[in-house]
């Protein structure tokens, strides 16, 4: 791989919340899941991996993991990427990084639209779409405190902070 | 120059002597015993001694490693992460409960944080799947002086490369110009099997004799290498039913082909496995043919679980005879990784391990009973054989080694989700 060198040193950009030790093992899935060993991982590689075609959310979770948007997560973005699933990254990150899962154009909000194509990946035909709106109006609704008919993150964290998602969003190494 | 005539015949004459004993030595020690099935016990000494030298090297090792301040590297057998095994509806019930109590008619069917399981459940798998981790030799934790398990250090060892020479030579030897002889070569056959035994110094130990296959019978083994076909055949008479393969492999199989009774076909061939099936159901029914050899994986998994097994062989309607197969990876992992490479370099790694020390068990037969059908019969089939060599039982299919998933898959949990949402309108609306 040709971007990481000297595995012993790494950037301080990287800022992840793993030791060099975590790092390393990291780096070894992501070398066994770049396929063509081009240094950065496209949709189809993490594809290849069975599990993953189980999960309908995997296209979301890519897009977050690729923050420069060039359609790829190369080394610096999956290791932070995973850093907000470790242990020790704080309660906020884990907010954030759920937030974007919803948020789809990056815009700091979730439109009735983008919380409507989320859901709808996740049932996928099994509820008509009109089922599909009235979940998500109803959703809006109850949650949507200042009345723009978007959901703030502010608004998205007061729900949900209180579920311990530190706990939830968690992967311990 | 004629100082050096009288000195180069005097070596010449010792390598010519020490050739002849060495040869002669091998002829005792390999090819009587093979012939006459005995075994001189020299092998559980040979790994006796291995084991010691592998503990002293690795204690060396680290010693070493730890006056130069380096990292070892370490494999590790279990994975990078702690796994958590929720299942989709345990896991959004405990969020949904643990977030703070609402009123209960406000609380929506959908909850915004239904998202989290599906979102670790993804960076698990990238992290570390269960599935492609089959597909990669094992990792061991112990150094066995093999550069393959532990990526520090390089050895071959010359003698083992000279058996094998050996071995290769006599298989040709025998097997070419015997093939026209039928009523020898079932006889010279388990001879061959022997000596190939022999060269790659298997240690190999048998139970449950008296459960082996007999005539009129399907045998079935989970699939480690091709050395699982000689392991077997050399402790009794069968008929292989096997994918074509082209190379050297290809070759052996149409050299056997020509001695024995076998059945070769193409995988991909839908006209194929009909005929492949009818030409199976034919030969079993005629009991005084050789038990059929199968491995139903359809593919070489790499020895730490058992995967789905293929129903075909399963719907002949004959008594299986399974058989389960277990490598002790310290000597030699004889996994056979064939989408990384080919018949010549992986039989090259196999005769420059050290051993390759395993165990096989015969299990008692098993029939179909009349209400379960091809499927449940295999899978009842498999879990026998896992339990038995101590092996994970999957149910993924072995061909996810060269396809990828269907859609299904995916499908399946958009339907479980969704019936979470839509159950808990219908309750709504009920009250």
């Amino acid at each position: 791989m040709s971007t990481m060198g000297n595995e012993a040193s790494y950037p301080a950009e990287m800022c992840s919340h793993f030791d060099n030790d975590e790092i390393k093992r990291l780096g070894r899935s992501f070398k066994k899941l770049d396929l063509d060993k081009s240094g950065s991982l496209s949709v189809e590689e993490f594809m290849s991996l069975p599990e993953l075609r189980h999960n309908p959310l995997v296209q979301r979770v890519i897009d977050v993991f690729d923050t420069d948007g060039n359609g790829e997560v190369d080394f610096k973005e999956f290791i932070r990427g995973a850093s907000q699933f470790s242990v020790k990254s704080d309660e906020e990150q884990k907010l954030r990084f759920a937030f974007s899962i919803y948020d789809m154009d990056k815009d700091g909000y979730i439109s009735n639209g983008e919380l409507f194509q989320v859901l709808k990946m996740m049932v996928g035909n099994n509820l008509k779409d009109w089922q599909l709106q009235q979940l998500v109006d109803k959703t809006i609704i109850i949650l949507d405190k200042d009345g723009d008919g978007k959901i703030s993150f502010e608004e998205f964290s007061a729900v949900v902070r209180d579920l311990e998602i530190h706990k939830k969003l968690v992967l311990l190494m | 120059m004629f100082l050096l005539l009288p000195f180069d015949s005097l070596i010449v004459n010792l390598l010519g002597i020490s050739l002849t004993v060495l040869f002669t030595l091998l002829l005792v020690f390999i090819i009587v015993p093979a012939i006459f099935g005995v075994s001189f016990g020299i092998r559980k000494l040979y790994m006796k001694t291995l084991l010691k030298i592998f503990a002293w090297a690795t204690l060396r090792m680290e010693r070493g490693a730890k006056e130069k301040n380096h990292q070892l590297y370490k494999p590790y057998t279990n994975g990078i992460i702690a796994k958590d095994p929720t299942s989709l509806e345990e896991e959004i019930k405990e969020i949904r409960r643990s977030g703070s109590s609402k009123a209960l008619d406000n609380t929506p069917e959908f909850e915004l944080s239904d998202i989290f399981y599906f979102c670790r459940k993804g960076m698990e798998t990238i992290m570390d799947d269960e599935v492609t981790k089959r597909f990669s030799a094992e990792e061991l934790e112990s150094w066995n002086l093999l550069s393959r398990t532990n990526y520090n250090f390089q050895y071959i060892s010359l003698r083992l490369t000279v058996l094998w020479g050996l071995g290769v030579l006599i298989r040709y030897c025998f097997l070419l110009p015997l093939r026209f002889k039928e009523f020898m070569s079932k006889h010279v056959h388990l001879m061959c099997y022997r000596i190939c035994v022999r060269a790659l110094t298997a240690i190999i130990t048998y139970h449950d004799r008296e459960n082996r296959p007999r005539n009129g019978g399907i045998c079935v083994a989970n699939h480690t290498s091709p050395i699982d076909v000689i392991i077997l055949a050399s402790d009794g008479y069968y008929a292989m039913v096997g994918q074509v393969h082209g190379g050297l492999m290809g070759v052996i199989q149409r050299a056997m082909v020509k001695a024995c009774p076998h059945v070769w076909f193409e995988r991909s061939e839908v006209k194929d496995r009909h005929l492949v099936a009818k030409r199976l159901t034919e030969h079993v029914q005629d009991k005084s043919k050789l038990p059929i050899l199968i491995f139903p994986e359809g593919t070489c998994i790499n020895n730490t679980s058992v995967m789905m097994f293929k129903k075909g062989s399963f719907e002949i309607g004959a008594t299986v005879y399974p058989v389960a197969i277990k490598y002790d990876p310290q000597f030699g992992d004889a996994f056979w990784n064939s989408s990384k490479y080919g018949m010549v370099t992986y039989l090259l790694r196999m005769m420059t391990s050290w051993a390759i020390v395993c165990s096989v068990w015969y299990l008692p037969p098993m029939t179909r009973e009349a209400d379960e059908d091809a499927v449940q019969f295999a899978n009842r089939v498999k879990s026998a054989i896992a339990r038995q060599g101590g092996l994970v039982d999957l149910l993924w299919d072995g061909g996810l080694k060269r396809e990828k998933v269907k859609d299904t898959f995916k499908e399946e949990q958009q339907k479980l989700y969704s019936k979470m949402i839509v159950g808990n309108h219908e309750d709504r609306s009920r009250s």
